[in-house]
């Protein structure tokens, strides 16, 4: 016979104020099997557990139920506290009076009801609960870094420096991301490359750090402490070891036409490259695309060149398997690029160009020499026009969010600019000024007041190319819409910042959430900024929204404290909420029929093939079977076994059962 | 079908084979099973139209796995099914070899069942007009006017289960109606425990059923329980990009691609 207790909380006002909470505990004291019910102001609070802790030993309760506010809140708390008193914890089941009833429900009649329904069928599901253990796993204390951009190589190298092991993959051939491609940083002006390379330097010489560049992830199983993954490394074609990265072959190359993406397309680059010369490391890869040997059968000019031999055309593909413990995810952002700006011309007009082109225009180991140049005629322009929000908050572009980096690297480029061209003249056409951050109004400010930078307030509807002039159409909202159109020699679109292309399909392959933007959703967006919802995967950087360098650091640092945290542990305990396949005595075994159908309807590949075998030896029958250390809960094979032959522990056909029948019997 | 008695005789001859499942002639002009164990047994194979039955519905029974490996006469569907389980792990190429009857009439020898599906992909699964006619007719009901067609035209059924035994895919040991804790299916044939037993045969059917009407043909009552299945077979082709079995693709039902459309999400 069930002996039940019914603990009714409050929640000071939050569901006192909305739910006759006196009602509920003395309503729920009359149903079958419970032996005693209270209600009481903060359930939670120290007295409120006493509470619990001490009528489970006078009245030598079997079953509890905490009628109080979401699990996801306190139910820890309150297994705990039965498990204090000796009470199998999983005996503790929550109704969720706060979320589910008092928050969107008006006081009234009906809403105590609805509380009322909620603790009944509780009540019913808990005489169905069973004892359970939590489950131990060993931790890999290895951690998994994927993008080696400024997160990346933060979040590396705090790991490292705790004394755990990191693996960092990068799937260009140097780290560094895009802040190697910024001449200087807001709101400071120093010189990225300056602050960013010893940070390259120290990630490639770090005896806990192993790099690898031009890599990729292929696939990942595992949870949480014990993760398997599969890294694709990509064929460098050349042996790394005994290249010296002397950079021979690359002045050998007879390839040399190919638009390099470290300069945005504005400089070129041979076939066999370094993508830029403080690359970590430093050595080159071919790229197959564009070689003559690869396309055409012919050349190795520069495996003919290399001192050390080091060339290798037929190298294939590694697949390199790791085990790790967490991961970081730092894969950075993409900025919008040509075809998304049609009515400003970009793609048409060689001078309208992207904030990261002029980046590398303005850098001094960009294309120019760091001397403002155009694309066109290597002129320096006179007059030039910022365009903010290119793409950004533009509901009708699909991006209604704010890219938050480009109002501070605009004010960063005209600044540049007024110092670089003496006597030019520059605009910025913006909505607002975003300038929020510490030194960056001030920042702002220095541009427009000191520099001269003139700011426009509106939007620029059309660029077109007139008398050799890109003719920039656009109003000044703040002379009431006044047209303004002004002559430009080279326009700079601040294009929006954007996911990954590749982002959907990785998150996909880690099972992550996205947003409908497609960065990597934090768990929570207050409290859990850097975790994921996944267990085990962290976030840091650009990845999970558009970032600056000083929050894709601190994201990174605070990343990395969760993985110390769960590195910290030799074991993790997990809830034994997991899936059991039903074993039943010879000659049937179990009611599974081994169509193995909830193999591939597991999310998480947590189902095996168990052979049953005679004494001989001999395979009788094949069964599916569950591995508590994969398995997350998650009930899909449940309900994708026809036989029913899986069990959720927790939540089992017989408890989801009675909750079921007690909703809809009367009481 | 000379040539399909006389390899079937030979297989038994030889012992490739232990036994020959196909038809024969039964009672009042209908044709049943034959489990044909002795090479002289053969002789009495036949095969004309009236061969309609799903012969594939005993190669998962284990009286008839435990006389040994099978040879069974199949047609189109019977095909189809041998390879769904296959997929599913329930017949494989040590147990069971492949005397396929093509659509005109004619017999193949497979040498496994990978070289039945590249035969059976030939064809696409097709439904009837006079069957998709009556399912244009159902979709433009309203909720409650279908909702009264399936109760009135299930309202019948008293569960004999002639539709489970004919169905090669109904091979559990244990069907969910027979899952007693809790009961989730109601056992009496009242118009709700009948609405239950079939809604849930058919879902489980989703991305399995291979088309044949055996289960139609087995109802003493002419059901019409092939409309459901029809019915998710159409669902399958305009959500999922239709169902062929494979031994090699992946399950209609329990797999996600990056791709599969999402228009059937409100
Ligand atoms: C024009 C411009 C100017 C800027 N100026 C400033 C400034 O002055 N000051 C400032 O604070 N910020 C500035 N920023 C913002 C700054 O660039 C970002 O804050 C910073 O780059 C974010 O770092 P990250 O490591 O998160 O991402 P990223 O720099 O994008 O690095 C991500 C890395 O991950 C790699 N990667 C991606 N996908 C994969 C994958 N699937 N597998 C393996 N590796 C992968 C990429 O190759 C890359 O190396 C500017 C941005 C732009 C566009
Ligand atoms: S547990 Fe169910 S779905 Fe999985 S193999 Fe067994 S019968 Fe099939
Ligand atoms: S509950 Fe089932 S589907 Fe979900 S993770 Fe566990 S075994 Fe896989
Ligand atoms: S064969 Fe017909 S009567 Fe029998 S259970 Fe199936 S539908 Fe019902
Ligand atoms: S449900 Fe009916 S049509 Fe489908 S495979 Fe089974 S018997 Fe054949």
């Amino acid at each position: 016979m069930s002996k039940i207790g019914v603990f009714v909380c409050h929640c000071g006002e939050n569901i006192g104020a909305t739910v006759d909470c006196a009602r509920v505990a003395e309503t729920s004291g009359k149903l079958d099997g419970v032996a005693y019910s209270v209600d009481y102001k903060y359930m939670c609070s120290d007295p409120g557990q006493s509470l619990i802790k001490s009528a489970i030993a006078e009245k030598g309760l079997t079953g509890v139920v905490v009628a109080a506010c979401s699990p996801r809140m306190h139910e820890p708390t309150f297994r705990k506290a039965c498990a204090e008193a000796g009470l199998n914890p999983y005996m503790c089941e929550m109704a969720n009076l706060r979320e589910h009833v008092s928050w969107v429900h008006e006081k009234g009649e009906a809403t105590t009801e609805k509380a009322i329904d909620l603790v009944r069928i509780l009540v019913e599901k808990v005489k169905y609960n069973q004892s359970l253990n939590a489950i131990k796993v060993p931790v890999t204390k290895t951690a998994l870094v994927i993008g080696g951009g400024i997160a990346g190589i933060q979040a590396s190298l705090d790991i490292a420096n705790t004394g755990h092991k990191v693996i960092l993959i990068e799937k260009d051939p140097s780290i560094g991301g895009h802040m190697s491609q910024l001449s200087e940083t807001f709101p400071t002006l120093d010189c990225s490359q300056c602050i960013l390379t010893p940070r390259m330097v120290e990630v490639a010489q770090h005896p806990n750090i192993t790099l690898y560049s031009y890599a990729e992830l292929e696939s990942i199983e595992g949870f949480i402490g014990n993760f398997k993954a599969k890294i694709r490394r990509k064929s460098k074609s050349l042996d790394e070891k005994l290249c010296t990265g002397c950079g021979l072959c690359t002045t050998k190359c007879p390839v040399k036409k190919i638009p390099s993406e470290f300069n945005e397309g504005l400089g070129m680059r041979t076939a066999i490259y370094v993508p830029f010369p403080q690359a970590v490391p430093n050595k080159p890869v071919i790229d197959r695309e564009h070689c003559t040997y690869y396309l055409k059968g012919k050349c190795r000019i520069c495996e003919k060149v290399c001192p050390t031999q080091a060339i290798r055309f037929d190298q294939k593909d590694t697949i390199e398997e790791v085990e790790i413990g967490a991961i970081v995810l730092a894969t950075g952002f993409s900025v919008k690029q040509p075809d998304f700006f049609p009515e400003y011309g970009y793609g048409k007009y060689p001078d309208v160009i992207t904030g990261l082109q002029f980046e590398r225009l303005a850098s001094a180991s960009g294309p120019t020499l760091g001397e403002i140049r155009r694309p066109s005629d290597s002129k320096v322009p006179q007059n030039i026009v910022f365009v903010a929000c290119a793409g950004s908050r533009d509901e009708a572009k699909g991006i209604p969010y704010c890219s938050k980096i480009c109002c501070m690297y605009i004010a960063k480029h005209a600044m540049l600019y007024q110092h670089k061209v003496h006597g030019g003249k520059s605009y910025v056409f913006y909505m607002d000024i975003r300038a929020g951050g510490k030194n960056y109004e001030e920042f702002v400010r220095r541009a427009i007041e000191e520099d001269g930078v003139n700011y426009v307030r509106g939007r620029v509807s059309r660029i077109y190319e007139k008398n050799g002039k890109l003719i920039v159409k656009g109003v000044d909202t703040l002379l009431g819409a006044m047209p303004v159109d002004i002559e430009a020699d080279m326009v700079v679109l601040a294009t929006a910042g954007v996911a990954n292309n590749d982002a959907e399909a990785l998150a996909q392959k880690l099972h992550v959430s996205y947003d409908a933007y497609k960065f990597f959703a934090e768990a929570h967006p207050k409290l859990k900024p850097v975790e994921t919802n996944t267990a085990g995967i962290f976030l840091a950087g650009a990845c999970q929204a558009p970032r600056d360098i000083p929050e894709s650091v601190s994201m990174a640092s605070g990343a990395a404290v969760k993985v110390a945290c769960l590195f910290s542990q030799d074991e993790l305990t997990r809830d034994p909420l997991i899936a059991v396949v039903n074993r039943m005595a010879p000659p049937v075994y179990s009611s599974c029929v081994g169509c193995f159908l909830c193999v591939s309807a597991c999310p998480y590949q947590a189902i095996e093939k168990e052979e049953i075998k005679n004494r001989a030896g001999e395979v009788i029958k094949t069964l599916a079977r569950v591995n508590p250390g994969l398995c997350q809960g998650c009930g899909t094979c449940v309900a994708f076994c026809r036989t029913k032959s899986i069990d959720l522990q927790g939540y089992t056909h017989e408890q989801m059962y009675t909750e079921v029948m007690a909703l809809l019997n009367e009481y | 079908m000379d040539e399909l008695r006389k390899r079937a005789k030979e297989l038994l001859e030889a012992g490739t084979v232990k036994v020959v499942i196909g038809y024969e002639n039964g009672t009042a002009g209908r044709t049943r099973a034959l489990f044909a164990e002795e090479p002289k047994a053969a002789e009495k194979l036949i095969f004309d139209s009236r061969c309609i039955m799903n012969l594939a519905s005993y190669i998962t029974k284990a009286e008839v796995k435990a006389k040994g490996k099978m040879a069974i006469a199949a047609t189109l569907p019977v095909m189809r099914a041998i390879i769904q389980l296959a997929s599913e792990f329930q017949v494989s190429d040590n147990n069971l070899l492949v005397l396929g009857i093509t659509p005109e009439s004619t017999m193949i020898e497979f040498k496994d069942i990978a070289e039945v599906e590249a035969f059976v992909h030939k064809y696409e699964i097709e439904i009837e007009a006079k069957y998709s006619e009556k399912l244009e007719k159902l979709n433009k009901m309203t909720p409650s006017e279908r909702w009264n067609f399936w109760i009135e035209e299930l309202s019948p059924c008293f569960k004999c289960y002639a539709c489970r035994a004919a169905c090669p895919m109904c091979y559990c040991h244990k069907c969910t109606v027979e899952f007693n804790q809790p009961q989730w299916i109601p056992v009496p044939s009242h118009d709700l425990g009948n609405l239950e037993w079939h809604m849930m045969r058919a879902i489980h059917l989703a991305g399995r059923c291979v088309d044949c009407d055996a289960c139609y043909n087995a109802c003493p009552l002419g059901i019409p329980l092939n409309l459901l299945t029809k019915r998710m077979l159409i669902d399958a082709k305009e959500h999922f990009g239709g169902y062929q079995p494979s031994i090699k693709a992946d399950h209609l039902m329990s797999t996600y691609k990056p791709d599969d459309k999402d228009n059937f999400i409100m």
